[in-house]
């Protein structure tokens, strides 16, 4: 096992970083376990308190468990929640049956630009992991966008010994992902270790559970008996499906996740 | 345990291979990740490789090279962080992102085509980030028939080059990454050669274990929490305690600590890696380093530092960024002393007004007081980066403070 304490650490360091270089930062929140894990790790580096914005994007098609776990949890922790929706395309009734591609670029990238525009954040804190995509595991620590939201993968700064890179001009922002060398694995012997709640639809029901939480029409549960964090750990520890294996937005055609993240999706 | 391995070396000897082969081998991979790659292979008509494991970007499959640095995550007798970085020139920045935090290098050479450019370069880079082990693999054996004088010549080679930098004791192995040879499994075609698998030597390393230096604790901010007021920061060298009187430099303020605070407990000490809060009270703020009075932390405004640029140039004259633990200051490029050639570690002239990129350089720096030291007794303060316009553009050592 990777030590949990070195991983924690390096995070914390990383958070604070961002909370000293940048003017307006906020954490985004999927609900999920690991942006769930990042929201703690955030209550740590500030002793209980996060002092920025974090940010749900909520396309319209998330479980309603998720819903319901997200302000059960936003109260109990005070948390100074900002919901960003594209309610235009939403009304207009774009969904994953036009395609996945353009669904998630209009409910999740767009939506997120909107609430960036609004705000004016200039450092986003995202939960993505390395283990988790071919993609993201060629990310950063701190990941510039431009001024149009775009990743240039083919040119990324220079990130040695902990010294970051800064903004490059107006309108460009900072994704920063402070847990990128963590491993899914990590994350639940961390939720365990910290006792961090988490939404019961990662427990196994009737033989199935979800690995990797989404929108419903494109989330898949797997088959799993694993009913308590401690089967999830036994799990993960033999299992040699992908971690994303239910989620179909990565799937539908090849670099799709290159190219969804290319124009700024998380 | 977890080590750090970065893989370097020249294009196409086989590092992205090498490492996709230590996934297949070992079957980290999941079940799906084959017939992923599968389809890809007929839809671009490319022919099967290992590295594809690692080169996930569309161009990177196109091209046939590495652009960018991945890192995964592999399990031997401890658990191995595998860097793999490009070989391309033009990548030389994405490399050393890569490499920077590695313990161990695996420095890729194939058989057939022996040290070229940047086996040399990487090996220079290797050696200016301070990487103590060097493993080097001698890739390709396949295409020699597995003989012992193809492996003995480029041994012979990379030797030379080493010891040039101070690597008086690598390890050779004779490997086929494409075949899977003595990389997780033992070649059954070497007959002659008698020494362990690439897993089985990473496996033997016992990752050096920091003597107790002095503490170096730097500071990142100021809160205040429910009216305290929690200084916080990273413990980079040696151990901090609850009743420690301490000595913050440059703003030159001595306090006691009388609480080590970590949401949501207290605790009594605090070592090496640790990211903390202390309550001091007043006084300590970002760009502090503290220590105890016993070890104190000199300042200084003026240092001779080992640069490599990775971008653009660098005059005599000219005025940067410089960021050095949590310390951001201005810095002026004082003197360059030597301009090295990043291939070959020559020294190509002294006294120069200025050096371009990928080339490298000592370099006497004025900057406004700060606490740095020598990258050989503390590297986590004795290591720095340099911006120009914002943007990242060299990575240097400190060698001598208080030029």
């Amino acid at each position: 096992m990777l030590d949990l304490k070195d991983l924690e650490n390096r995070s914390i360091y990383i958070v604070r970083e961002t909370y000293a270089e940048f003017e307006k930062p906020a954490v985004l929140w999927s609900t999920g376990k690991d942006s769930t894990t990042m929201l703690w790790l955030c209550r740590k580096a500030f002793f209980g308190r996060i002092p920025f914005p974090v940010i749900h994007i909520d396309t319209g098609y998330k479980f309603k468990q998720m819903y319901q776990f997200r302000d059960d949890l936003a109260r109990e922790w005070g948390l100074d929640l900002v919901i960003a929706k594209n309610e235009e395309a939403f009304a207009q009734g774009v969904g994953p049956k036009e395609g996945k591609f353009e669904c998630c670029t209009k409910l999740k990238t767009e939506a997120l630009r909107r609430c960036l525009e609004e705000h004016g954040f200039d450092a986003l804190i995202l939960a993505i992991r390395r283990d988790e995509h071919g993609i993201r595991a060629k990310e950063r620590y701190f990941s510039p966008r431009d001024e149009n939201f775009r990743w240039d993968y083919k040119d990324q700064p220079l990130e040695m010994w902990d010294q970051f890179q800064g903004l490059l001009g107006a309108g460009t922002h900072m994704r920063v992902h402070p847990i990128l060398h963590w491993r899914e694995l990590d994350v639940w012997e961390y939720v365990k270790q910290e006792g961090i709640p988490v939404n019961p639809m990662y427990f196994a029901q009737n033989g199935k559970r979800y690995r990797s939480l989404g929108c419903e029409p494109c989330t898949s549960p797997i088959e799993s008996n694993a009913a308590s964090i401690d089967e999830i750990v036994e799990e993960l520890k033999t299992t040699k499906i992908a971690e994303r294996a239910g989620r179909a937005q990565d799937k539908e055609k090849t670099f799709t996740m290159q190219k969804l993240r290319a124009l700024g999706y998380m | 345990m977890n080590l750090n391995a970065v893989i370097v070396g020249h294009v196409d000897h086989g590092k992205s291979t090498l490492i996709g082969r230590l996934l297949y081998d070992s079957e980290a991979l999941p079940e799906d990740k084959l017939a992923e790659i599968q389809k890809l292979l007929e839809e671009y008509k490319k022919r099967f490789e290992f590295a594809y494991f690692l080169d996930s970007f569309e161009e990177e499959l196109k091209e046939e090279r590495t652009i960018d640095t991945t890192r995964v995550l592999f399990k031997g007798k401890n658990y191995y962080t595998i860097v793999d970085v490009p070989g391309h020139k033009e990548f030389i920045k994405n490399m050393l992102t890569g490499a920077c935090h590695a313990q161990v290098a695996i420095l890729v050479v194939s058989a057939p085509d022996g040290v070229q450019e940047q086996t040399r370069r990487h090996a220079f880079l290797v050696h200016l980030l301070g990487i103590k082990e060097v493993i080097v693999a001698v890739n390709k054996m396949d295409l020699e028939g597995y003989e012992q004088g193809a492996f003995e010549r480029v041994k012979a080679q990379t030797t030379q080059l080493l010891s040039s930098l101070g690597y008086t004791e690598p390890r050779f192995i004779p490997i086929s990454a494409m075949e899977g040879d003595n990389v997780y499994k033992p070649s059954g075609k070497m007959d002659w050669y008698r020494g362990p698998t690439l897993i089985q030597a990473l496996d033997e390393i016992e990752p050096e274990m920091a003597g107790e230096k002095p503490l170096r604790f730097v500071v990142q901010d100021v809160y205040e929490v429910d009216s305290e007021k929690i200084t916080v920061g990273r413990v980079e060298s040696g151990t901090l305690r609850r009743g420690d009187e301490l000595l913050f430099q440059p703003s030159g303020v001595v306090a006691e600590v009388t609480k080590i605070k970590v949401f949501p407990a207290e605790v009594e000490e605090a070592g090496v890696g640790e990211s903390i809060g202390i309550v001091v009270g007043d006084g300590p703020r970002r760009g502090d380093v503290a220590a105890h009075k016993a070890s104190p932390p000199a300042v200084t405004s003026s240092f001779l530092g080992e640069v490599a640029l990775l971008e653009g140039t660098l005059s005599r004259g000219e005025r940067l960024e410089m960021k050095c633990g949590t310390k951001r200051v201005d810095c002026l490029v004082l003197e360059i002393r030597e301009r090295i050639n990043s291939e070959t570690g020559e020294v190509m002239g002294k006294g120069v007004e200025q050096i371009g990129a990928n080339e490298a350089a000592t370099i006497v720096f004025q900057t406004e007081p700060m606490v740095v030291e020598k990258f050989s007794e503390i590297p986590e303060l004795g290591r720095f980066i340099l911006a120009k316009g914002g943007k990242n553009i060299a990575a240097g050592v400190i060698l001598e403070k208080g030029i």
